[in-house]
């Protein structure tokens, strides 16, 4: 037997055995979903490299670290976690520890907005909330959502009122701490804006220490008519860590998406976004940042489908590697027969301080309407020796000056991360990561 | 201040300065001018440190130091500046943050405190009034996007902040209109003073009118082929070149 084929037979045993031992008052009418995830599961097995959208990035790493799928009903009370929430006011504040909402760390009363979790959703068979858990992934894409799908356990369910709206951001962070070593766990958000809604989601993974998890992410986001999400998203986890994201965007009419991420953490990060019109007039817009260095390997892959005429999607990915870093970026746009006078733009930068980083960038635009606006462009270059010997001869030293073009080279994305003390302590963090290593970079 | 003796500099295995003699002393201003490919570009480059440029031959003493043994960074905290012909552009690099660090850089290195934030943006302005430096570019990305002018008012700006000891003007004039021109030259003339060694180099003998040097040479063929003072500089506007490349070939 291989090891994939071993791996999928284990995990169904433990997927299997998971869900026979939930308590049944525990949301039992989701049993069924689960377990046709099961299903879904043995039908996919794992990806793998003869899959295209898996060629650049191996599970086999994440497979032998065997993590095991177990719950944790830490409840945190006190204030060691504070320093991690966002500075400035907020909208309402949802906080996971080890994958388990705690209440006491967060803030869930905000008028005209439903924040709610899903264990709890559950415990209440709360149907009306949950009836659009999984709408938009369905039982699973791969072998690791359908595992989502199948074990979820927790996870923020939020939903804001038609007409409303948000001037401050809705803190959704989720720290991972040392007892967190060896477990897999599966967060599953559901973000609903109403008709007309207007909001900013700031959404984190964090990590309190260097040991290895495995964070298998499901996030949907539902935009009604005319709505409006800023959705900021940082994952940060610890340098041992595994970090697989699926993102799901559903845009009704003239609703708009703009999302940023920045991935600094994991050793091993995959974050796959999607997104689908499902009327006109709507835009997306997809900003990235990704910083892969020694032993770090980190991929994205987008996938843009322009179903309907007169939808707007731009997407900016930037990367810096060095050391051994690795990242994959995966940009595919779709315009669909049917879909014109759509604009779809995309766009991928790379930054490469070492020799020994690699990158594999593949921009795809399938075009069959006629009638479009597109573009794409994707660069792969190095520090600029002018620019490096102009902030020289100011004084600066070669390592400062290096950071600084780094820095300069990640601006246009980070700007995007629109709060000034977030974006502030964001380019503390890639100037911490990349300091040491552009020492002497060769 | 500065003491150039026998330079010899190639760019790819091709020798450019053939044996420049030069001595700055403080408190003077000095003109070098020349033909295109003269070698007055590289002469600046091979002072303030660029790669790509050789030394084959000669030493370069500045302030007492051997010059050419430091690095670029080190020039510049000994007080060396070289204002650029084609200033860097570097987007996402705020102009503001990029004049701090440099500043701080050059302070720490002096063994001075660095500047804290609100006596750096009184500095900053004043200065920026100074080199009529509209105080909007201030705020964004160093070069990225200026006018031909702006560029040139950055680089002054930057050497007023920095107040070098050396400040080498590499072409500053090119490209510049007459206003903009004199308006370089004022914040040109503004740095002179008796502590101060200023070395301009240019194609043409306007910016002169405005900068009025102590002493004027004229770089031929990788050489100093004449020197002489500021009055040189209406004989070359009138006899051009080739009287003096035919006394030096003679």
């Amino acid at each position: 037997m291989t090891l994939q084929s071993q791996a999928v037979s284990d995990f169904q045993k433990a997927t299997q055995h998971y869900i026979a031992g939930l308590p049944l008052d525990r949301g039992a009418w989701l049993t069924d979903h689960r377990w046709s995830a099961v299903t879904r599961f043995s039908d996919l097995g794992f990806p793998d490299k003869r899959q295209e959208a898996w060629r650049y990035t191996s599970i086999e790493g994440l497979l032998k670290q065997g993590f095991v799928t177990s719950d944790s009903d830490m409840e945190v009370v006190g204030t060691e976690f504070e320093h991690h929430f966002l500075d400035g006011p907020t909208a309402g504040r949802v906080v996971f520890v080890d994958g388990a909402f705690q209440p006491s760390l967060s803030d869930t009363h905000v008028p005209g907005v439903r924040i709610n979790n899903l264990r709890s959703a559950m415990e209440t068979s709360d149907l009306e909330t949950l009836k659009s858990v999984g709408t938009l992934s369905g039982p699973g894409t791969h072998g690791f959502s359908a595992l989502n799908m199948a074990t979820m356990r927790d996870g923020a369910l939020i939903r804001v009122s038609a007409g409303l709206r948000l001037d401050a951001p809705i803190d959704l962070v989720s720290i991972s701490t040392s007892s967190a070593s060896g477990r897999a766990m599966r967060p599953r958000h559901l973000i609903v804006l109403e008709q007309d809604a207007e909001a900013t989601l700031v959404e984190r993974y964090l990590s309190t220490s260097d040991n290895a998890y495995f964070t298998n992410l499901v996030c949907e986001v539902l935009l009604e008519e005319r709505a409006s999400l800023v959705h900021q998203r940082v994952q940060q986890e610890s340098p041992s860590a595994y970090h697989l994201a699926d993102l799901h965007i559903e845009l009704q009419a003239d609703a708009s998406y703009r999302g940023v991420n920045l991935a600094i953490g994991g050793a091993w990060s995959r974050t796959k976004i999607g997104n689908s019109f499902a009327a006109p007039g709507a835009s997306c817009e997809l900003h990235g940042l990704y910083l892969a260095g020694e032993g770090q390997l980190v991929d994205f892959h987008l996938d843009v489908d322009h179903g309907v005429p007169g939808c707007d999607s731009r997407e900016n990915f930037r990367g810096i590697l060095y050391g051994n870093g690795r990242a994959v970026f995966d940009g595919r746009i779709l315009v669909q027969k049917q879909a014109q006078k759509s604009s779809a733009h995309l766009s991928n930068a790379n930054l490469m301080l070492s020799r020994r980083a690699e990158i594999d960038t593949k921009p795809q635009l399938e075009i069959l309407a006629d009638d479009v606006m597109c573009s794409h462009g994707t660069t792969v270059g190095q520090i600029d020796p002018q620019a490096l010997f102009y902030l020289r001869s100011r004084g600066l030293s070669e390592e400062r000056a290096r950071r600084l073009l780094c820095l300069g080279f990640a601006s246009e994305i980070l700007e995007q991360f629109e709060s000034g003390s977030l974006q502030d302590h964001l380019a503390e963090l890639i100037q911490q990561k990349i300091g040491s290593e552009t020492k002497g970079a060769s | 201040m500065l003491r150039i003796r026998d330079l010899r500099t190639s760019v790819e295995g091709k020798e450019i300065l053939k044996g420049i003699d030069l001595e700055v002393k403080a408190g003077e201003v000095h003109a070098v001018m020349g033909p295109n490919g003269s070698g007055k570009s590289t002469l600046a480059h091979v002072l303030a440190g660029r790669d790509g440029y050789q030394v084959t031959g000669g030493d370069v003493e500045f302030l007492g130091q051997d010059l050419l043994d430091l690095e670029v960074e080190e020039r510049a905290h000994k007080g060396l500046f070289l204002a650029m012909q084609y200033p860097v552009e570097l987007p996402g690099v705020n102009n503001l943050t990029f004049l701090r660090e440099s500043l701080n850089a050059v302070r720490r290195a002096r063994g001075e405190e660095e500047m804290d934030a609100v006596g750096f943006m009184k500095l900053v302005r004043r200065k920026a009034d100074e080199v009529k430096l509209d105080h909007k570019l201030l705020k964004r990305s160093v070069n990225a996007g200026f006018s031909g002018g702006e560029k040139k008012r950055n680089e002054i700006l930057q050497m007023a902040m920095l107040e070098p000891r050396l400040a080498i003007l590499d072409e500053t004039d090119s490209g510049l209109d007459i206003d903009a021109l004199r308006t370089v030259a004022d914040g040109v003339n503004m740095m002179r003073s008796p502590e101060r060694a200023l070395i301009v180099v240019t194609h043409y003998q306007r910016l002169l009118e405005y900068i009025e040097p102590d002493h004027l040479h004229v770089l031929a063929g990788g050489r100093i082929v004449h020197s002489g003072g500021k009055e040189l500089a209406f004989e070359l506007e009138e006899r051009g070149y080739g009287w003096l490349l035919e006394e030096n070939a003679a």
